[in-house]
C-alpha cells in the first residue's frame, strides 16, 4: 500500500530537461514530479515523444552533451542532478542498475557473457577474477539460466532475445542495486517469453526488496507490474497514482483515449479506438495544455493554461482542467 | 481471385548439419473479402509461410495455386503481369521506404508496369486519401512523416497495382497502440469496402483476432490451430494457443502476472519426437512424447494438432483463470 513507507527512495522534483537544437533549446522534459518507493515497482507509461526515457537518463547522468537539467532528484540524501561524473560513475551499476529494450545492443557482440558480467563486479566491488566468475555463476543460476559455465563461456550471439534478457537483468543485478531501472525490458520479446522475464522481475523485486522503475508504452505490462504509474505526454506527467486508480479510475482523457485504443477482450464490435491526430512532441507541445488538439472535451482555455496536476483522490493527481470523467458519487 | 496453399514444406539442405524445414506440410486458402491471421511466436515459421504465399519462394513439396495455376517462383521482370494481383508489405515496412525519395514517386512503384505515366500522380493522392492521409503527404520525404505515417505509405505502395490479394508480415509490430488501432480498422475497411483477401501475420493474437476472420496458429513450422477468429479467442483447442492467449498481460486485471510458459522454443532443425510442443505442455501424456498428431477437424470447421483435443468431438477446454500472485 502506498503510504506504508514514508521516505521515497527517489524523489524527483520539478525535473526539467533541455537538449540543445540548431534553433536553440527545446524542453523535452518539461516539469515533473515523481516519488519512488521501496521495494515497488512504480511505472512510467508513455509514447514514443512522451520524455520517458530522457527523464529516466537524467537521473542517471546519461544525457548527451550540451543538455541542461534542473530541479531536484534525491537518492539517498543527495540530488543526482547535481553530482559530478566520478560520483555518478560510481553510483551507476552499483546502486543504481539498467536494463534496456533489445539485450542484443546491450552486450558488446565480440566479449564473451563472462568478460562482460565480471568486468563491473571487478570495477564496483574489486572482487578477483575467479571470485567474480563465481559470483557470475551464481546469478546466471539463480535466473534459471540453463548450463551457467556454458553460458559465461558462450557469445552473445547464441543465446535467444530472452534467455539474453535474463543475462542482462542478471549482470545488473549483479552489484546488489537499490533501484534497477528497467526500460522497455520485455518490447520485441514473443509475448510467452515476455511471461517469464516479468515474472522474473517481479521474483527478484521481492526476494531481494529491490525497487523497480519500469518505464514502458505497454499499458498491459503496466497493469500486470507496477503499484504506481506516472502518465507522460509531451514531457509532462498527464497523471499519476495507484494502478488501480489510473487504469479503474481514469481522470484524464489521455490516458482514457490509450486504455480506449487498445483490443478488449470482450468486445462484440471489431472497430477499434484510435486517439484522433499524432502524438505532441515533448519539445515543441501545443500551447497550454499538450493534448488539447485531439481531445473530445477541449474547451477555449486549454489552449491557453498549461495545466497543473490537480489531486483526484489520495496519492491519485491528473492535470485536466475540463476532468470530465469525475463523477460525485 | 483466390490463393491456395497445400501442404507445403519448405526445407533447407545445410552443409554438414541437419536440414532445417521453417515450415511443414502446412495449408492455407485466401479469398477476396476475408483476413486470415497467422500467428506464433519467433521460429514458428510465419514469416517464411508468407514467402511462400507471395512466390518468393518456392515450396520444397506442395503446391502454391493462384486462381487455378501454379504461382510461378521468378524474377521480377518475368512474372506474369496477372501475378501483380498478389501483394505483399514487409516487415518493417516503414524502413523499406527510400528516404531520398519523394513518396509520390515510391508509391507510383508499383504502377508503372501497367498503367500510363500520366495517371501516377492522381492515382497516388487517390491511395493515400483511401488510407486516410492527407493527399498533400505525395510530395513528401518519408522523414517527414510519423511512424504510422510511413506504416501507411508502405501500405499504399503495396496498393498501387490493385491488388486483390495481400500479405502482410507485421504490420503493426513497430506503430503506437493509436496507430496500430488506425491500421488495423483500416485493414478491415479495405477487406469489406474494397474486397480485398488478406493473409495479416503478427506475433500479436490481441489484436489479430479483432481485425481477422480466420486465425491459424503457428509452432515450431506446423499449423496447430485453425479456426474463426472469435471461437480461437474465447474456446482455445491447442494447448499452445491458451498459453499465448493466457500470457499476454491485460489492463482489465491489475497486478495479476500472466503464468510463464516453461521450457523454450528449441531448435527447428531438432524438434521434439512426436509432438513438437509436448515437453512444454501441461497435458502431455504417452501418445504425445512418440506419435505426431495431425491437423484435424473437430466441431465447427475448427481444425487442431493435438491428441488430447482432436479425440474429443466437441467441448474444448474454456481457457483457465490466471495465476495470482502477491
Amino acid at each position: 500500500m502506498i503510504g506504508s513507507r514514508s521516505t521515497p527512495v527517489i524523489s524527483v522534483q520539478n525535473l526539467v530537461v533541455k537538449i540543445p537544437t540548431s534553433e536553440g533549446f527545446s524542453t523535452i522534459v518539461d516539469g515533473v514530479d515523481f516519488e519512488i518507493q521501496g521495494g515497488r515497482v512504480f511505472g512510467i507509461a508513455g509514447e514514443s515523444g512522451s520524455g520517458k526515457t530522457i527523464s529516466m537518463r537524467a537521473l542517471l547522468g546519461l544525457l548527451p552533451d550540451g543538455c541542461v537539467v534542473t530541479g531536484k532528484a534525491i537518492f539517498d540524501g543527495r540530488n543526482l542532478l547535481e553530482l559530478g561524473p566520478s560520483a555518478l560513475q560510481r553510483i551507476r551499476g552499483r546502486a543504481l542498475a539498467l536494463v534496456q529494450q533489445d539485450p542484443t545492443t546491450t552486450f558488446h557482440p565480440m566479449l564473451s557473457i563472462e568478460q562482460q558480467m565480471t568486468d563491473h563486479l571487478r570495477y564496483h566491488l574489486g572482487l578477483s577474477r575467479p571470485d567474480a566468475r563465481s559470483r557470475a555463476l551464481q546469478l546466471l543460476r539463480e535466473m534459471r539460466i540453463p548450463d551457467p559455465a556454458g553460458a559465461l563461456a558462450a557469445y552473445p550471439h547464441q543465446f535467444s532475445g530472452g534467455m539474453l534478457q535474463r543475462i542482462a537483468i542478471a549482470s545488473a543485478i549483479s552489484c546488489e542495486p537499490k533501484v534497477l531501472i528497467a526500460d522497455e525490458p520485455t518490447t520485441g520479446l514473443d509475448v510467452t517469453v515476455q511471461a517469464g522475464v516479468l515474472k522474473l522481475l517481479d521474483d527478484l523485486r521481492r526476494e531481494r526488496d529491490l525497487t523497480i522503475v519500469l518505464i514502458t508504452h505497454d499499458l498491459g505490462v503496466m497493469a500486470a507490474m507496477a503499484d504506481t504509474i506516472a502518465v507522460l505526454y509531451a514531457g509532462r506527467v498527464a497523471e499519476t497514482g495507484t494502478t488501480e486508480q489510473v487504469l479503474t479510475k481514469t481522470r484524464h482523457p489521455y490516458t482514457k483515449a490509450l486504455l480506449d485504443a487498445l483490443p478488449k477482450s470482450e468486445s462484440s464490435q471489431r472497430k477499434l479506438t484510435p486517439i484522433p491526430g499524432t502524438a505532441a512532441t515533448a519539445g515543441d507541445p501545443p500551447p497550454g495544455c499538450a493534448f488539447h488538439p485531439r481531445c473530445r472535451f477541449a474547451r477555449g482555455s486549454c489552449s491557453v493554461n498549461k495545466p497543473a496536476l490537480l489531486k483526484a483522490e489520495e496519492g491519485h493527481f491528473h492535470a485536466c482542467t475540463v476532468d470530465p470523467f469525475y463523477s460525485a458519487v | 481471385m483466390t490463393l491456395e496453399l497445400s501442404n507445403v514444406t519448405l526445407t533447407y539442405a545445410r552443409r554438414g548439419r541437419a536440414p532445417l524445414s521453417p515450415v511443414v506440410g502446412a495449408s492455407l486458402r485466401l479469398e477476396p473479402g476475408q483476413i486470415v491471421g497467422l500467428v506464433g511466436e519467433s521460429g514458428c515459421g510465419k514469416s517464411s509461410l508468407g514467402r511462400l504465399a507471395v512466390g518468393l519462394v518456392a515450396p520444397t513439396s506442395g503446391t502454391v495455386v493462384l486462381n487455378g495455376r501454379n504461382l510461378s517462383v521468378v524474377g521480377p521482370r518475368a512474372r506474369p503481369l496477372v501475378d501483380l494481383k498478389l501483394q505483399m508489405v514487409f516487415q518493417n515496412a516503414a524502413g523499406s521506404l527510400n528516404p531520398l525519395r519523394r513518396v509520390g514517386s515510391q508509391i507510383a512503384d508499383g504502377m508503372r508496369r501497367t498503367q500510363p505515366k500520366s495517371t501516377h500522380r492522381k492515382k497516388a493522392i487517390a491511395i493515400l486519401e483511401r488510407l486516410g492521409m492527407p493527399g498533400s503527404i505525395v510530395d513528401s520525404y518519408p522523414g517527414q512523416l510519423s511512424g504510422g505515417q510511413r506504416q501507411r505509405v508502405a501500405i499504399a505502395r503495396a496498393l498501387a497495382p490493385d491488388p486483390e490479394i495481400l500479405v502482410l508480415d507485421e504490420p503493426l509490430a513497430s506503430l503506437d497502440a493509436s496507430a496500430q488501432a488506425q491500421v488495423a480498422n483500416l485493414l478491415q475497411d479495405l477487406a469489406v469496402r474494397d474486397g480485398l483477401g488478406m493473409l495479416l501475420i503478427s506475433h500479436d493474437l490481441s489484436v489479430v483476432k479483432h481485425v481477422a476472420d480466420r486465425v491459424l496458429v503457428m509452432y515450431l513450422g506446423l499449423v496447430v490451430e485453425d479456426s474463426a477468429a472469435r471461437e480461437l479467442w474465447e474456446k482455445p483447442l491447442h494447448p499452445y494457443t491458451e498459453a499465448l492467449i493466457r500470457s499476454a498481460p491485460s489492463t482489465e486485471t491489475n497486478r495479476v502476472l500472466p503464468p510463464p510458459l516453461p521450457g523454450e522454443v528449441g531448435d527447428p532443425a531438432h524438434p521434439p519426437p512426436g509432438c513438437r510442443f509436448h515437453p512444454r505442455c501441461p497435458y502431455v501424456f504417452d501418445r504425445c512424447t512418440t506419435e505426431s498428431p495431425k491437423l484435424t477437424f473437430v466441431s465447427g470447421g475448427r481444425q487442431v494438432s493435438c491428441w488430447l483435443r482432436s479425440s474429443r468431438e466437441i467441448t474444448p477446454a474454456a481457457v483457465p483463470a490466471p495465476l495470482v500472485e502477491d
